[in-house]
């Protein structure tokens, strides 16, 4: 029995002697909760939408007017509205904005007033519950206004599973997990166990081994990718539609991989216990990972998560990578490319001189 | 093992040269004085020992040679060039084999030496039979692809001394080669140092075992407190010793009256008292034994063991800073710690 008591005093002690330890063991699951609950399952609105009547377009029609303010106001209660309406002039203007991405979909509603002419819903079928909502939305304040025209729904990229929505989002969060898990602390040990110390004394100059370590980080980051990516293949049954997609994503996935290294090869010289920096990069890998609209679209996260994901790295690499892999539309990831170039930029600048001072 | 140090008198050319150098480290408001204006020299071809205490200041000394640290103050000469305008050319001179392994446990001991090979930027044709040559030193060509974790302490600390070695360097330094070793693997890394030396190789090692030193090294540098106390060759320190023989008297117990009583004896150069023995220093031991028996004798002391020997490296530290060399209290002398 007194062993019993001695053991745990003596963990108890150490315990109360990490105070950083105490704090993230309980910071982590309440940021779980607040992060996990607020980021899934929340009410999707603001979803940009575009409505637009046919050629020859000679008066607004009853029901598309009634469309448009329908669509305008439509709720669920307690909520802000669902859609954003854009109104377009014209069918051809409305397919524009909606193949660049402005808006999820498009309903284009027939010139004539009778109740044959179908009302035709263009669909981004690839986020993941928006296109229900979008074409419940549509439905919905079509038998609000008594019209019987019949809905002709397009899913212009046909039918895909939530298992691929994910399964792209995975892709990403493999290269983040493994660098900031496997990749940070192996460089910390090494730090730890004098290894880069070894180095030092040797001829070998400073900015090779800055280069060797990112270099290392980042094609172990590629492969974690690079494997998610076949296996999203074989499993989630992605599709590949041209080689030029292909070989977009795999320039994602590298601009992707070597930001992401070098921040974590900053981020490794800063801390020197692996348990802080353990603590720490699970925290941030939870609230990137959250805000990245991997699980759930981004749209029904409250604003302060929203404002994470405008910055968070993920968020634009996912984004690119289902444009690539889902929509395989690369006119569509401008931004997003533009937004991890960046990303990675700062974190090559930040890694390099980060570390080299600890190399000093 | 007296054989085991080299017996070729070292040349006198300069290969080291430390001059005044000074090391403080500040720790919040408290500034610790590492080194504190130090200046020695090492002659080429010689193994040279820093011997003292641990916190003594040897490992930074060492650091500061081999380019890891600046000094605060004072300059240091590694062969022509000095180390804190040319570490890069300093770095390609010298061997290092930190205190702490710095090893891939992973890795084989033939990828180890291979990495260092390329870290060093060695002849990529000849990489291979130079690792090969060098695991045949250490006795490792049976264990070459075997990880480094399954390999024994001693053997790792050969791979290790080894590697420093690997681009003959005109400099190896070796950082408490044996810390942590049993006796037969500390033997078998001296027999590696002693090879080492043979090949021309200037050695500078540190250590806080008294014996290692006395076995290895040509000259040693006592330090202690971040200064140095005495450099001399092995054989002149342990004649600056007054006194010409130790005998050590294992006992029980003492009492005040028999030390005062061996204290009267004026053939005694000095009487301390240490764990479970009695160290006495006299010009001629043999002579003075009698009498010192027939004191305990009197004062119906019992004695467990009488042995008489020559001074070692550890009395001539003792000696000059009242301390052992592991930090224990050696000699009650007053006014010392």
């Amino acid at each position: 029995m007194r062993g019993a008591v001695a053991i745990f005093r003596r963990d108890f002690k150490k315990f109360l002697g990490n105070p950083v330890i105490i704090v993230m063991t309980l910071f982590m699951p309440i940021m779980y909760l607040i992060i996990f609950g607020n980021a899934m399952g929340g009410t999707i609105t603001h979803i940009p939408i575009g409505v637009a009547q046919e050629e020859p377009f000679e008066d607004a029609t009853p029901l598309f007017l009634s469309a448009v303010e329908g669509l305008g106001r439509y709720h669920t209660a307690g909520n802000p509205r669902i859609f954003d309406v854009t109104v377009f002039s014209g069918e051809a203007t409305a397919k524009r904005a909606f193949e660049e991405g402005k808006v999820m979909a498009v309903a284009i509603f027939p010139s004539r007033v009778s109740n044959d002419h179908a009302v035709r819903l263009y669909l981004d079928s690839s986020e993941y519950m928006i296109p229900g909502l979008i074409q419940a939305g549509v439905s919905g304040v079509m038998a609000q206004s008594g019209a019987q025209n019949p809905l002709q729904v397009s899913k212009i990229y046909g039918e895909i599973d939530y298992i691929q929505f994910f399964g792209v989002g995975v892709i990403v969060m493999a290269i983040f997990m493994t660098t900031m898990m496997g990749g940070g602390i192996g460089l910390i040990r090494d730090r730890e166990n004098g290894i880069i110390e070894g180095y030092l004394v040797t001829p070998v100059k400073r900015s090779s081994i800055i280069l060797g370590i990112i270099a290392s980080g980042t094609v172990k980051a590629f492969m974690a990718g690079f494997i998610i990516f076949l296996v999203d293949i074989v499993v989630a049954g992605v599709t590949i539609r041209s080689m030029e997609t292909f070989l977009m994503v795999l320039v994602v996935l590298f601009i992707v991989s070597i930001g992401i290294t070098s921040l974590v090869v900053s981020f490794s010289s800063r801390f020197s216990a692996q348990q802080e920096y353990a603590s720490v990069v699970a925290f941030l890998n939870l609230v990137l990972f959250m805000t990245s609209g991997a699980f759930y679209p981004v749209l029904g996260m409250p604003d302060w998560l929203r404002w994470i994901a405008t910055i968070n790295p993920e968020y634009y690499a996912i984004h690119a990578l289902r444009s690539l892999i889902l929509r395989g539309q690369a006119n569509l990831i401008g931004m997003d490319l533009l937004a991890i170039f960046i990303f990675s930029g700062i974190a090559i600048a930040l890694g390099i001189t980060t570390y080299r001072r600890t190399l000093e | 093992m007296a054989e085991m140090k080299s017996d070729r008198t070292p040349a006198q050319e300069k290969i080291i040269r430390i001059e005044h150098l000074s090391k403080v480290f500040r720790d919040g408001s408290r500034t610790v004085k590492a080194v504190d204006d130090v200046s020695f020299e090492v002659r080429k071809g010689e193994i040279f020992g820093l011997l003292g205490p641990n916190g003594a200041g040897k490992s930074t000394i060492i650091r500061i040679l081999t380019t890891l640290l600046l000094p605060t103050s004072g300059r240091a000469f590694v062969g022509p060039y000095d180390i804190t305008r040319q570490p890069e050319e300093i770095r390609r001179v010298i061997g290092v084999c930190p205190q702490n392994s710095t090893l891939d446990l992973e890795l084989t001991a033939y990828d180890n030496l291979d990495f260092y090979g390329n870290l060093l930027d060695l002849d990529p044709r000849t990489l291979d039979a130079r690792i090969r040559e060098l695991l045949e030193m250490a006795d490792l060509s049976d264990r070459a692809h075997a990880p480094v974790q399954t390999l024994s302490g001693g053997m790792r600390r050969k791979l290790e001394i080894v590697r420093a070695f690997i681009h003959k360097p005109l400099i190896l330094f070796l950082d408490e080669p044996t810390i942590g070793l049993d006796p037969e693997s500390r033997r078998e890394v001296w027999r590696q140092v002693t090879a080492l030396n043979r090949e021309k190789t200037t050695i500078i090692l540190t250590t806080h075992y008294m014996d290692e030193a006395e076995k290895l090294c040509d000259r040693i540098a006592f330090v202690d407190k971040g200064r140095l106390l005495r450099l001399d060759t092995t054989e002149n320190l342990k004649h600056s010793l007054p006194a010409g023989d130790v005998i050590e008297i294992g006992i029980e117990r003492v009492d005040e009256e028999t030390l005062a009583a061996l204290r009267a004896e004026s053939r005694l150069t000095s009487v301390e008292v240490r764990e479970h023995k009695l160290v006495i220093s006299a010009e001629n031991g043999s002579r003075v034994l009698p009498s010192i028996v027939e004191i305990f004798e009197r004062h119906a002391l019992p004695m467990t063991s009488i042995a008489i020997r020559s001074p070692s490296i550890e009395d001539v530290f003792i000696y000059l800073t009242g301390r052992r060399l592991d930090g224990g209290p050696g000699m009650k002398r007053e006014g010392l710690p």
